[in-house]
């Protein structure tokens, strides 16, 4: 969500998003349960802007190219020293027993995380949209996104719409973590590249800068990789929301829900 | 009336964007040797205009014809066709497009307002690279240094030198493009479009910035390659000074339309053209 | 500029250069005895040139034509397979494809060609593979670039990055296993046997490049990366070129990939991810973006800095510190911060935008600071007095013979006045001045 404000692949969200789960990891061995999700919640953020301040920041007027290598930077910083941390090993995750319960409805029984990703999601979504429509903050996030300059002659603090910004997206992406990890528990410096490409895909899906686009996005690829894998075609299941991604961007390049952007000459 | 071939022709030429009319119905003819202005104010449609001319946007309605023949031309279709605010909806039938490369090789050569020079090449590259579209070699050919590459390549670099001296950049062919000061990179805009070796060039304010001393020189130096390289000129240009200066005709434009036409006399006299620019009597 | 005498010199005097290099690696190669530490050396500069090639042909996309693509890694993958699949000896195959009955190329280029032609054919053998790996690449990159290169920066950086992801999966995929043995790696396909065949390859695809790059088209790729709209205007066709250049760089990221097959002896297609094309990116930065020099320059500083002068950071020691928070992964993660840094605080790269040259060389030797003056009379006093003595002779042999004019003209010119930097390592390192 932080690309549709920044309009830059933040090519480093996914290993906040690894981090956050190795924190988590680490952190239950000491801490009861819910304390580490906080803290986990705050790390991320904290490292999230600072990724922001040290890697972006001084490059914001820089062209795109060199502030995609430096998102690439970071993101290889982020692996490198995770695989130094973990010495490459797969950790696992702690199962957080509230989200493990069973809980039956009807005759169906399932999993308690399976059945509060789509509630949460939901509600987050909900709450994301109107902080955009309706706050202050947001209205000034709108129009960063659009122009820079211009929104900052119109007295707008872009650095802290962006630090907001990325406050914003790296809480979520920690949140995201610990529901992700809860059910696929193995995590290792690499697991966090592929979540984060993917959730790129779906914000293009949805297109850029469309929330709801991006949860829809979002949702089309999980149900189509599951497809897939049920198909037999595992192999296959991460190059499809590619195969997904370069089709959206050949057809539609504006996404599903985006709004059109036209060069001046 | 103009005796002379008409080159350029634009009829009825519309461009909409979304429910903006940015140039609405405009009917221009460029005859051969002419220096033709298009004036307005800000807003008025003039580098749209341009745009279309050069393939850069699909016109929404009308033709434009280069030497003669129609090139380009649009009607509205899809979404468009309703949403359709201009004239002459249904007068044309056919879906013409033209990439900006194509128009060039036809021999439309245009400048940029804010000034787009190749920033990391010096100024005899930036020439050179106008006249690659003239080049015969494959890219084996160029890579491997045949005799024909050699050969061409060679021309190719006494032909941008020549062309250097006659707008007196030779001096500097060797800086980079950027480095040169405003109004000489101004030049070598111009230099650079002459090398694609047109019949028809485009100017979009080529005065702009500059002091009145400058402008002389700007005028003189365009009438001077009117005549050496057998040009005719169509211009975008706010400087009234230098449009009155050298231009034969002039078009003026308002918020997309046309208001006037007319040599450099009547559009002086024009009391449209007068309100537009100096606001209503009211 | 330069009087043609003076043309012909540099010209020889490289080739000199480059000669030498290669008969040093040549016999270092044969004498060095495996277990040596010196044969590090030879490893950091067999892979080194490999990802100098690998490097060029990125740069000459992301620095020259300005197409921020992220599919190199992807590309070289395609070319290792397609070595290593025609060139797995007959005998082998059973063995190689042992879980799909021994595949279904029953036989090797290199060994029909040596059956023919003893010794040549064997060389041919070689290198018609890896002339197809590159065709094969180029003839992918050119499906590809049909589409992707209709977009923008980063849709065009995430498109490719996907497509070399969706190649990734293909050849992993289980029913093409006759052919690319499933998941399973390849193996006891040939491979050289000196590490002057990758250097010399290496040497040749990239002198190509930079006559491209020097070329008219070159000049028309260049025109794309700093102005598009400016581009079309003079006529250039853009997709026409586009394509172009994104064709010839896959061609020869195929032929580093059959380089790279031969360096590793077994190839599967686990290892080229994402962040191999990350790598590769890094040292096209850190060479600077737009100089072909500066990759090379970059490709063996990187591999010599991860395989060799950083190693003993894992080790626990390093430069005489040790210390407890020098266990394995350190290494990657002291290299992940020095590019980090360059890339913040030093963006332009080693080279800039600048490429070597004779002329720059002499004036900067003949600048060069006091440090690095002072370092070889410390350390080897005789032969660098000797190697001193001779370029300065040539240097003033080339300072009388170019004219004060051409002074003036280069320095109007603005032409790489270099100031050097001293890096991290003793290595040297140049900048322009200015901007």
């Amino acid at each position: 969500m932080v690309y549709g404000i920044l309009r830059l692949i933040n090519f480093a969200h996914g290993d906040v998003f690894m981090w956050s789960g190795l924190i988590m990891v680490y952190l239950v061995t000491v801490l009861p349960m819910w304390l580490s999700a906080i803290i986990v919640v705050i790390f991320a953020v904290v490292l999230g802007t600072t990724i922001e301040k040290v890697a972006y920041r001084p490059l914001r007027s820089a062209p795109r190219m060199s502030i995609m290598i430096s998102a690439i930077g970071v993101s290889y910083l982020l692996q490198n020293f995770a695989l130094y941390i973990t010495g490459g090993l797969t950790k696992t995750y702690p199962s957080i027993s509230w989200l493990q319960k069973t809980v039956t409805i009807g005759t169906a029984t399932t999993k308690m995380v399976t059945l509060i990703t789509p509630v949460l999601t939901i509600v987050l979504v909900v709450l994301l949209v109107m902080l955009i429509k309706y706050t202050k903050i947001g209205m000034a996030m709108r129009a960063v996104s659009r122009d820079f300059e211009t929104s900052s002659l119109m007295g707008i603090d872009i650095n802290r719409v962006i630090t907001v910004t990325f406050i914003i997206g790296c809480g979520l992406a920690s949140i995201g973590s610990i529901l992700y990890f809860s059910n696929y528990t193995g995590i290792n410096p690499m697991s966090g590249a592929m979540p984060g490409l993917k959730a790129f895909v779906a914000a293009v899906f949805g297109g850029i800068g469309s929330i709801p686009g991006a949860v829809v996005g979002a949702f089309v690829i999980g149900i189509c990789e599951n497809l897939i894998k049920g198909a037999g075609w595992t192999t296959f299941s991460d190059a499809f929301t590619f195969v997904l991604l370069i089709i959206i961007l050949m057809v539609k390049p504006t996404g599903l829900f985006g709004e059109k952007n036209l060069d001046k000459v | 009336m103009d005796e002379r071939k008409v080159v350029l022709k634009l009829s009825d030429l519309t461009m909409q964007f979304g429910g903006v009319v940015a140039v609405d119905n405009l009917n221009l003819d460029v005859h051969k040797n002419e220096i033709v202005g298009l004036i307005g104010p800000n807003g008025a449609g003039k580098t749209t205009a341009f745009n279309c001319i050069t393939g850069v946007y699909e016109p929404t309605n009308g033709s434009i014809e280069i030497n003669g023949q129609v090139v380009i031309e649009n009607y509205p279709k899809g979404k468009m066709k309703d949403a359709y605010k201009g004239r002459n909806q249904g007068k044309y039938t056919k879906a013409l497009t033209m990439l900006p490369d194509q128009v060039t090789r036809l021999g439309v050569a245009r400048t940029f307002q804010n000034i787009r020079l190749f920033k990391g090449m010096t100024v005899l590259e930036n020439v050179m690279v106008a006249m690659h579209m003239n080049q015969t070699a494959s890219v084996f050919g160029a890579t491997f240094r045949s005799r024909k590459a050699r050969e061409e390549e060679k021309a190719m670099r006494e032909k941008a030198e020549e062309l250097l001296r006659k707008v007196d950049l030779y001096d500097n062919r060797d800086d980079l493009s950027t480095s040169l000061p405003y109004g000489k990179q101004r030049h070598l805009e111009i230099a650079r479009a002459l090398a694609t070796q047109p019949s028809i060039l485009l100017l979009d304010e080529p005065a702009a910035g500059m002091n009145p001393q400058e402008s002389d020189d700007l005028m003189r130096f365009v009438g001077r390659i009117r005549d050496e390289f057998d040009l005719s000129i169509l211009m975008i240009e706010h400087h009234m000074q230098v449009v009155m200066g050298i231009c034969e005709h002039i078009y003026v434009l308002n918020y997309g339309g046309q208001i006037a036409d007319g040599t450099p006399e009547e559009i002086q006299a024009n009391p449209a053209v007068i309100e537009a620019y100096l606001g209503g009597d009211e | 500029m330069g009087t043609k005498l003076n043309n012909k010199h540099k010209a020889v005097l490289s080739v000199i250069c480059i000669a030498l290099f290669l008969v040093l690696v040549y016999l270092g190669d044969i004498m060095i005895r495996p277990g040596s530490s010196m044969k590090m050396l030879i490893t950091v500069i067999e892979k080194g040139s490999i990802f100098a090639l690998v490097a060029a042909s990125m740069n000459l996309l992301n620095g020259f034509t300005g197409l921020f693509s992220l599919g190199q890694a992807g590309f070289m993958l395609i070319g290792a397979y397609t070595y290593a699949i025609f060139t797995i000896p007959a005998a082998s195959h059973d063995k190689v494809y042992q879980y799909f009955n021994g595949g279904v190329i029953k036989w090797s280029i290199v060994e029909i060609l040596e059956g023919r032609l003893g010794i040549v054919g064997h060389y041919l053998g070689m290198f018609l593979p890896m002339l197809l790996a590159g065709i094969v690449v180029a003839f992918v990159g050119f499906l590809i670039g049909i589409p992707v290169l209709r977009l923008k920066s980063d849709y065009l950086a995430i498109a490719t990055l996907g497509f070399a992801e969706i190649i990734r999966a293909f050849f992993q995929w289980n029913t093409l296993g006759p052919i690319t043995n499933g998941s399973n790696v390849l193996r006891k396909y040939t491979t050289y046997n000196n590490a002057i065949f990758p250097v010399f390859i290496a040497g040749i695809c990239i002198a190509i490049i930079l006559l491209l790059i020097n070329s008219t088209y070159g000049r028309a790729f260049r025109a794309i990366r700093d102005d598009e709209i400016a581009a079309e205007a003079m006529g250039v066709n853009l997709f026409k070129h586009k394509e172009m250049s994104f064709v010839i760089s896959s061609f020869f990221a195929g032929i580093s990939g059959a380089l790279l097959a031969m360096f590793q002896t077994t190839i599967s297609a686990t290892p080229f991810t994402t962040v191999m094309t990350y790598e590769i990116l890094l040292i096209v930065v850190i060479g600077g973006i737009g100089s072909i020099t500066g990759s090379i320059i970059g490709a063996f500083l990187f591999t010599a800095a991860s395989e060799w002068w950083l190693r003993g950071l894992d080790a626990g020691r390093w430069l005489g510190i040790s210390s407890d928070l020098m266990r394995p992964g350190f290494r990657k993660v002291v290299f992940a911060i020095l590019i980090m840094l360059i890339v913040l605080f030093y963006s332009r790269g080693i080279m800039g935008d600048k490429e070597f040259s004779w002329d720059g060389f002499f004036a900067w030797w003949k600048n060069r600071p006091a440090a690095i003056k002072a370092w070889p009379a410390k350390r080897r006093a005789a032969r660098a007095a000797k190697k001193e003595a001779f370029a300065l002779k040539a240097a003033a042999r080339s300072r009388a013979k170019q004219s004060k004019q051409e002074n003036e003209a280069r320095k109007a010119s603005g032409e790489a006045l270099f100031t050097p930097l001293p890096v991290a390592d003793h290595v040297i390192v140049f900048d322009k001045e200015g901007k």
